[in-house]
């Protein structure tokens, strides 16, 4: 029953998350910025090597489980530079793939796109060569931030903005892997010490049971003691 | 495209008065007798409406863009990417972006029809044209985009010629509404769409009352402030408020021949988008 009423919850949780979302257009709002950053890191890209026609006017369709609307890119070659389009749906895909953000994250790692498909945590459909392709110019871009910031800070202060930036990435790492370690450390030795339910229950069952040998041995002993003094 | 010939299809501005009788359907509109329309809140004659409505556009055409992120917070953007993902276009449609003004939606139809595809550019107005031209070159937009400036109320395209058509904040400036609908239906092609994203009426009386004061208080005094004519943007407001709502403007596209009629609400229905097929 109770699983019934979390199952319902959370898919009217989820409903109503998409139905806001929707009102509040929050597909074309991301839709919009990941086209801007998409077009921004395209313009900033060094590696001239980089080839979009295979994938002029193809469309790659993501659709990811953390999101409740997909996310389409189209690539446009035709006006005077590349541009990729980014739209919430389309009825039109050459190339469909139902992921999530952590394969994802796996992919740009370095894994295959065949590895992934074959260990079941991506399922392709459509013309799987668009989605390599795909893969690969991202993989293939090069971008200099550092002079790319250099040209709007200045020198000096990109420097110490990396270096403090590299500073706090290194403390960031250093903490995640103390946290690592120390849920590693709680999950080997410390989880053992600690006191199960059952384990308590069992404890609370003979707590009970001593309770009530001596409430038991006290009124025979009352009634001895009565005796005793009747005599 | 411009033409003396008043049954001609396509209409040159300055030169030919639209003729045609207004058989609009709206439900809030006033009653129409045969010669007269609204502007706005104003009763006029019809055939000056395409000539007042021309004023109002070759007057802000300039500052169109900016006063539309000013007027709406940049949310109009978002309004025609809904517009954009709701069309279905795929590499090699032609698409028909009427009244498309200063071609938001023009640009972006272009990058996703591809070289084999093409993009009509169309505006009756020749100011709004213009600047949409020089914008879309600006961008490097040349290749597939056709500009043509004509009534909607006669398109002057053959029949079946389009897959989709789309007119974004355009319609409640046409005289004949149900005309211009029609003459749309011709012009796509069996299992084309059209795409109408207008402003209409919010679900919510709250929201209403506060749209309305802001429509009437604060948008005309923006104009005068932007683009130095606060009647303009008086008239923006009041066409907003004479528009068919919702349910009568999907009726009048069932009218025109249109199935599978449906529309979406965007931002609680201040604005609204209908679609609907030819098949």
């Amino acid at each position: 029953m109770q699983d019934f009423t979390n199952q319902a919850l959370t898919s009217l949780s989820t409903q109503f998350s998409t139905q806001l979302g929707k009102r509040l257009l929050l597909p074309q709002v991301a839709t919009a910025t990941l086209e801007l950053i998409i077009n921004k890191a395209l313009a900033l890209n060094n590696n001239k090597s980089v080839s979009f026609a295979a994938v002029a006017q193809k469309t790659l369709t993501l659709e990811l489980a953390e999101l409740p609307f997909t996310l389409c890119f189209t690539v446009n070659t035709s006006a005077s530079k590349t541009l990729v389009i980014v739209r919430s749906r389309t009825e039109f895909s050459d190339c469909t793939i139902n992921t999530s953000f952590n394969t994802l994250n796996k992919l740009k790692a370095k894994k295959s796109l065949t590895q992934l498909i074959k260990q079941d945590e991506l399922d392709v459909t459509g013309d799987i060569k668009i989605a390599q392709q795909f893969a690969n110019i991202a993989q293939s871009l090069e971008i200099d931030w550092q002079t790319e910031l250099a040209k709007h800070l200045g020198d000096v202060p990109t420097h110490k903005l990396l270096q403090f930036g590299n500073n706090i990435t290194k403390s960031l790492i250093g903490k995640g892997k103390q946290l690592e370690a120390d849920i590693g450390e709680y999950l080997v030795h410390e989880k053992r010490l600690v006191v199960t339910n059952s384990q308590i229950n069992a404890f609370n069952q003979k707590t009970k049971a001593v309770a009530s040998k001596v409430d038991s041995l006290s009124a025979r002993i009352d009634k001895l003691v009565a005796n005793i003094a009747n005599k | 495209m411009s033409s003396t010939d008043k049954n001609s299809p396509a209409t040159d501005l300055s030169t030919t008065p639209n003729t045609a009788t207004d058989a609009d359907s709206s439900a809030n509109a006033p009653v129409d007798n045969n010669s007269t329309t609204h502007f706005g809140y104003k009763t006029i004659e019809k055939d000056d409406k395409i000539s007042m409505v021309a004023g109002v556009f070759h007057s802000v055409a300039k500052q169109y863009d900016v006063m539309n992120d000013l007027m709406s917070f940049g949310i109009h953007r978002l309004w025609k990417r809904f517009t954009i993902d709701a069309s279905g276009v795929r590499p090699g449609n032609k698409v028909l972006d009427l009244a498309g003004g200063t071609g938001d939606l023009t640009a972006k139809f272009s990058q996703l029809v591809g070289r084999e595809g093409k993009v009509v550019l169309a505006d009756i107005n020749s100011s709004m044209l213009n600047v949409g031209r020089d914008k879309l070159r600006d961008k490097g937009l040349v290749q597939n985009i056709e500009y043509v400036q004509a009534n909607a109320e006669y398109l002057p395209f053959e029949e079946n010629t389009f897959d989709i058509v789309t007119i974004a904040f355009g319609l409640r400036n046409v005289t004949d509404k149900d005309k211009a609908l029609r003459s749309i239906y011709s012009v796509l092609k069996p299992g084309g769409r059209l795409l109408v994203l207008e402003f209409s009426k919010p679900e919510n009386e709250l929201l209403n009352k506060a749209y309305d004061f802001y429509s009437f208080n604060i948008l005309p005094k923006m104009g005068e402030l932007v683009a130095k004519d606060g009647e303009s943007y008086q008239y923006l407001a009041e066409s907003i408020r004479m528009h068919p709502d919702q349910e009568t403007l999907k009726g009048m596209m069932e009218n025109a021949g249109f199935e599978q009629t449906s529309y979406k609400n965007l931002t609680g229905g201040v604005v609204a988008l209908h679609k609907g097929y030819k098949f």
